[in-house]
């Protein structure tokens, strides 16, 4: 665009040609009131408080819309302009309540702040004010439409960002009312945003009804930490209580949307299941003991079950994915220190043996960029909401979207799904492969040369090799396949051949925190399942719950529960049964109420502080393991800030546990495949106990789906149960396949 | 009289191709399919005729067409605006019903000017019967072969349709037919962009009124200047007046621009029973009023109309005698745009309910001195502030029937009742 010069206010400002005039005040810092312009979605051009005045055009110009051009000259105070900008503000004001002072949006509303400078004292409007019926529209979200301004950036945020339009606009005129189109309400997994777009009262946060007033509240930078974007965010704090959770602005992790995962999950903090107190376990009994007398009882069990017979090797530590990148480090730190090289964070994979292993070279920005989308089992919606959203954005700009899932899931953009059984994604990958090898005139390696390319795989090759910007996305689904490892090498092989980048998602939250940590099991150790078949000694668990958090809970808890066993177990929550195998209970601080660091898909550490004090006697988790490693006298814990052990791990590079994989797509089961997935709010701990969020429609999903064949075949039927999960007959799952994905407890070892 | 859009309306069966035909219908079509005529000698031909928009805005036809990016890639459109629904106005519907052809062929020649192979034409909901005899029209041309695709072996593709609507008169404003046209709620777009440049689906397209194609066919066979002959500087042509109200005849009249106010009445057979005009709104109802002394100085057409202190706009002349209550005419004029404004920008949602009440509020007597200078300003408020032009509609009447007939509000509001009614 061309560089022109313009006149705002008498003032002569550089421009680019058709650059809308509100980007330029903005930009300069000059005010124009607005209420339905957003940087973020369309122009909409409604609310009409932007009315500016340029010279030569007869009638006001609405700033966010118009396009400038080379010596426009543009006045926003004058006369026509304030003249223009009061007579919209008195309209909105007609209608609209005068009680701020029963509005939970008083003090942080955008029609009050303008009203301030635009409004008149007096209202001439003595005609009936418009009431509009309250509409409930599900547990996060408050109505109160009467407050309304009818700016449409919610809707527009539904139908532009979220990919479904929940909100509109019905009837007309004054009867335009904004509401969900269906009865059930509004139900995207990126509701609450609407929360944070309405400039007045209307959609307020509804676990924060009533609560408090902006101003009360002080307000931390911080990061969500329930995925692997670490979307950055403010936690609104009063008394030591996080009460509410605002986007904020990173254009290059969350632009300025969060998920309602990362909005809600706060409420799991104020929960009555929460651990306050230290206890022990005495002859069988649970006591609340002071802090040093719960640790003293931790290190001389450690010592007794573990260091002092030299049996460290006998020892195991497990951490939640959840963790700090700082806890992970203090923890493998310590371990190490003391001879135990038994250190793992993945709790749900069955078959460590062969891991998956796969980079994620694309930057979350550069994602809405790719022109070709291969996702590979990944409900993306629901598990991974903010890369999903840029993966829309590509798609709308015209990148082709395909996916190989076990069920034709809801991705809101266009998609070319493929419903197929794990058992035959590496089959279809290495076709793809053979296919892409070929073309690129290179010799396939011996276990494609009797492949026989589907069409499918002979598609999803002509899309990769046809495309600059390939981006394929390997989903959790595939954590637990049984050809996981060589269907992550033909991933990585494929986007190498197209020049591609991957984005690996099979793993969540900080997981790349525990690997730049080295939470890992290096050449002597053992990993988690070998740790729980292994006849162990004793355990110290970082917020782990078992019948969430393993693939086999029921054995994990039997393994953890043997007599001879000492198990110190840190925990944000109490749980039934933590509390059968742990013989000391030491409660941690949980997210909001630690200070640390998440290292997100970018590899960006991104630190944060502590917005509150954990409850009662718990404590930050990086303090508990510093404490712990004093007590058993190990060199080199005087830390006396989190700052001091972000600092020295900093340097660390990832360690990632390569090995040679041998690639054999002969390994299929025969069996039905089931794939499990927590339902997107039952993730974590934290988000397990946010009481709204279990409440929506999300929150609440519990199904196994499969087919009808695959239903007669296992003698089921809707209403019946699957591995203790109600059973939902679609076609929209491959065959022979069940997808459960659930709010309940797993044991995928149990029988159905 | 009754030269151009309805030429054939005393024939038996006008609205029949056959007809249609016998008086020289698609002979321009036919040229163009033979290659007989360029798309600028078709833009010039209208320049010449003078030819204005007749969907009440009054923009120049031929220039309108030469503003489309007719050689742009892809998919252009030409729309028929069918939507008819200003108060008082009803030549779209006849044309519809009694010469559909003249406007396949109108948005034909349009279709070949501007590159687009895609037509609309966007029909008011009510207008079923007008609906059919289009729909029985455009058969008609499809089966002698005067649309489709490579029609005649040529190299001219130019399918029609035909949309009925819904019942808003909103969707009359052309950016909101679009997006009705698109399947969307009928809400006004921003401009710019012009429809010219993002029109339906993002596409160029043209959108003209009924009479404004239907004069098209005409046009090109008797020559623009013939066209232009027929009115008066700046108003080429003739206009089809709908006259209602107090008059003996209430009727669609096709006259030569230009002609005084007072013969057009005559037209209209006068006033009904003798009794005294007025006032008079002359180009429907989102046009300023006049008191009868000024509308019988004015001639009709664009220039005559402004200067007397109104519109053209479609042509719609609403006549009304003594009896009438301006406070109750304009209240219920308040009302068509309370009940029709789209709600989508800020002035016009709420200005138009606060007129609305506040001259209600008056006729059930409870009126206050302030109202007046209220209602003053509450119009002045929405005048030029909105996205269409809905919203100065809105705020017209209001302003022209307090200038012109002020006595009348304040003796309502003193007395609690009308000045005029017993
Ligand atoms: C509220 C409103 C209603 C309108 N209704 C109509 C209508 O019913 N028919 C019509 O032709 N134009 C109507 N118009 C004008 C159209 O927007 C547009 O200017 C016209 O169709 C262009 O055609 P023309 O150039 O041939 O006049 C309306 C405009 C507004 C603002
Ligand atoms: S609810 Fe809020 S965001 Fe939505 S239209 Fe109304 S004022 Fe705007
Ligand atoms: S002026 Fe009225 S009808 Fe036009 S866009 Fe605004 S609200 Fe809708
Ligand atoms: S901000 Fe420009 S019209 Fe609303």
């Amino acid at each position: 665009m061309a560089s022109i010069t313009i006149e705002i206010d008498g003032n002569i400002v550089n421009a680019k040609a058709g650059e809308r005039l509100i980007t330029i005040t903005d930009r300069e810092g000059i005010s124009v009131p607005r209420f339905c312009y957003h940087k973020k979605l369309s122009v909409s051009t409604s609310c009409r408080m932007c009315l500016v005045d340029i010279e030569g055009v007869t009638k006001p110009q609405t700033a966010c819309s118009t396009p400038v051009s080379d010596g426009m000259k543009i006045h926003t105070q004058n006369e026509k302009a304030k003249a223009s900008q009061k007579a919209v503000m008195e309209f909105l004001l007609i209608n609209h309540p005068l009680d701020c002072p029963i509005c939970d949006q008083g003090g942080e509303c955008e029609l009050q702040d303008v009203a301030v400078e635009y409004g008149s004292d007096v209202s001439r409007f003595s005609e009936g004010k418009r009431v509009v019926a309250p509409s409930d529209i599900g547990p996060l979200i408050q109505t109160d439409m009467t407050r309304c301004i009818h700016c449409t950036r919610c809707v527009r945020f539904g139908s532009e960002i979220a990919g479904i339009m929940e909100m509109g606009g019905t009837g007309r005129g004054e009867d335009l009312k904004i509401e969900p189109f269906l009865a059930e309400g509004i139900t995207s997994e990126l509701s609450g945003n609407m929360i944070d777009v309405c400039p007045v009262g209307a959609l307020t946060s509804k676990p924060f009804r009533y609560e408090l007033r902006s101003w009360q509240m002080a307000s931390a930078d911080s990061v969500a930490r329930h995925d692997l974007v670490g979307s950055n965010l403010y936690a609104q704090t009063y008394k030591g209580l996080v009460k509410r959770v605002v986007s904020g602005d990173n254009e290059l992790v969350n632009e300025t949307w969060i998920s309602d995962r990362d909005r809600f999950s706060y409420e799991g903090l104020a929960h009555e299941n929460r651990l306050l107190l230290p206890q022990i376990k005495v002859e069988g009994q649970w006591k609340e003991v002071e802090w040093n007398v719960a640790l003293d009882f931790a290190i001389k069990g450690l010592n007794k079950n573990a260091l002092n017979s030299r049996k460290a090797h006998k020892l195991g530590g497990l951490a939640s994915s959840t963790a700090t990148t700082e806890e992970f480090y203090l923890m493998q730190k310590m371990l190490r220190e003391i001879g135990c090289e038994n250190i793992d964070y993945r709790l749900n994979v069955n078959n460590l043996d062969d891991p998956i292993h796969l980079d994620s070279n694309i930057k979350l920005s550069d994602l809405e960029c790719v022109d070709n989308v291969l996702v590979i089992g990944a409900n993306l919606r629901l598990e991974q909401p903010m890369i999903n959203l840029r993966l829309r954005k590509a798609q709308l700009a015209g990148a082709s979207v395909s996916a190989l899932n076990v069920k034709a899931f809801d991705y809101n953009h266009k998609t070319n799904h493929s419903t197929v059984s794990p058992n035959e994604i590496a089959t279809i990958l290495a076709g793809a492969l053979k296919v892409i090898l070929e073309k690129n005139s290179l010799e396939a390696p011996s276990y494609i040369t009797n492949i026989n390319p589907s069409e499918l795989s002979i598609n999803l090759a002509d899309k990769l090799l046809d495309s600059e910007r390939s981006v394929i996305v390997l989903g959790e689904h595939v954590i637990n396949n049984t050809q996981a490892a060589s269907i992550a090498q033909m991933v990585a092989e494929i986007a190498k051949q197209v020049n591609g980048k991957t984005l690996n998602l099979t793993s969540s939250a900080n997981t790349l925190g525990a690997q730049y940590a080295h939470f890992l099991p290096k050449s002597k150790g053992m990993n988690t399942n070998e740790m729980l078949a292994a006849d162990m000694s004793a355990f110290l668990l970082l917020d782990i719950y078992p019948e969430y958090d393993f693939h086999h809970s029921n054995s994990a808890v039997e393994a953890l529960s043997k007599d001879d066993v000492f198990v110190v177990s840190l925990n944000s929550f109490n749980n039934e049964l933590v509390a059968q195998y742990s013989d000391v209970l030491l409660p941690m601080a949980a997210m909001y109420e630690t200070s640390g660091s998440h290292v997100n898909i970018n590899h960006d550490m991104q630190s944060f502080a502590a917005a509150v004090k954990a409850p009662e006697e718990a404590k930050p988790a990086w303090k508990i393991l510093k404490v712990i490693a004093d007590l058993l006298e190990l060199p080199g814990f005087h830390y006396e800030n989190v700052t001091q052990v972000s600092e020295e791990l900093k340097h660390q590079k990832i360690y990632e546990h390569k090995q040679d994989i041998t690639i054999d797509l002969g390994k299929k089961s025969s069996a039905i495949e089931t794939i499990w997935m927590h339902s997107a709010y039952h993730s974590d701990a934290l988000l397990r106990h946010a009481k709204s969020l279990s409440s929506s429609k999300i929150g609440q999903t519990n199904s196994a789906s499969m087919n009808t064949a695959t239903a007669k075949e296992l003698s089921l039927e809707c209403g019946n149960t699957y591995l203790g999960v109600p059973v939902v007959v679609s076609d929209t799952v491959a065959d022979r396949c069940v997808f459960v994905s659930s709010n309940q407890s797993t044991d995928m070892g149990r029988e159905s | 009289m009754n030269e151009v859009c309805f030429k054939n309306i005393d024939k038996d069966q006008c609205w029949s191709l056959e007809t249609y035909e016998a008086s020289g219908g698609y002979s321009t079509w036919r040229k163009i399919l033979k290659g007989e005529y360029t798309p600028d000698e078709i833009i010039n031909e209208l320049k010449t005729s003078g030819l204005r928009g007749r969907g009440g805005a009054g923009f120049p036809t031929g220039l309108k067409w030469s503003f489309m990016p007719r050689n742009a890639q892809g998919q252009k459109y030409v729309i028929c605006n069918s939507d008819e629904g200003e108060p008082g106005t009803c030549k779209d519907r006849d044309i519809l019903r009694f010469n559909p052809h003249s406007v396949i062929e109108g948005m034909a020649i349009g279709s070949f000017v501007m590159n687009a192979t895609i037509g609309y034409n966007y029909i008011r909901g009510e207008f079923m019967e007008p609906f059919n005899r289009f729909e029985g029209a455009l058969k008609e041309a499809y089966a002698a072969g005067l649309l489709g695709k490579n029609i005649n072996a040529s190299e001219v593709s130019f399918d029609l349709y035909s949309h009925l609507g819904a019942g808003a008169y909103i969707v009359g404003e052309e950016t909101a037919l679009l997006e009705s046209l698109e399947g969307k709620k009928g809400q006004p777009r921003f401009k710019p962009p012009f429809p010219a440049n993002v029109g339906l689906y993002g596409k160029p397209t043209t959108i003209n009124n009924t009479e404004s194609f239907a004069s098209v066919p005409e046009i090109m066979s008797k020559g623009g200047q013939w066209f232009a002959d027929l009115g008066v500087e700046n108003s080429g042509g003739t206009k089809l007046f709908s006259v209602s109200g107090h008059v003996n005849n209430p009727a669609n009249f096709e006259v030569s621009m230009g002609m005084p106010f007072s013969e057009l009445l005559e037209l209209a057979g006068g006033m009904r029973n003798g009794a005294k005009l007025k006032a008079v709104i002359p180009g429907g109802s989102s046009t300023p009023v006049l008191t009868a002394e000024v509308a019988m100085g004015m001639t009709m057409d664009y220039d005559g109309i402004e200067k007397a202190g109104s519109m053209l706009g479609a042509g719609s002349v609403i006549i009304m005698d003594e009896s009438t209550c301006m406070v109750k005419a304009l209240t219920r004029l308040a009302h068509f745009y309370y009940d029709e404004s789209c709600g989508q920008c800020t002035p016009c949602r709420e200005g138009t309910g606060w007129l609305y009440r506040v001259l209600k509020r008056i006729m059930d007597g409870k009126g206050k001195a302030e109202d007046i200078d209220l209602l003053m300003s509450v119009q002045e408020k929405i005048m030029g502030n909105t996205i269409c032009a809905l919203g100065d509609a809105a705020a017209m009447p209001v302003e022209s029937f307090l200038r012109n007939f002020r006595e009348e509000f304040e003796y309502y509001i003193e007395h609690g009742k009308s000045m005029v009614e017993k």
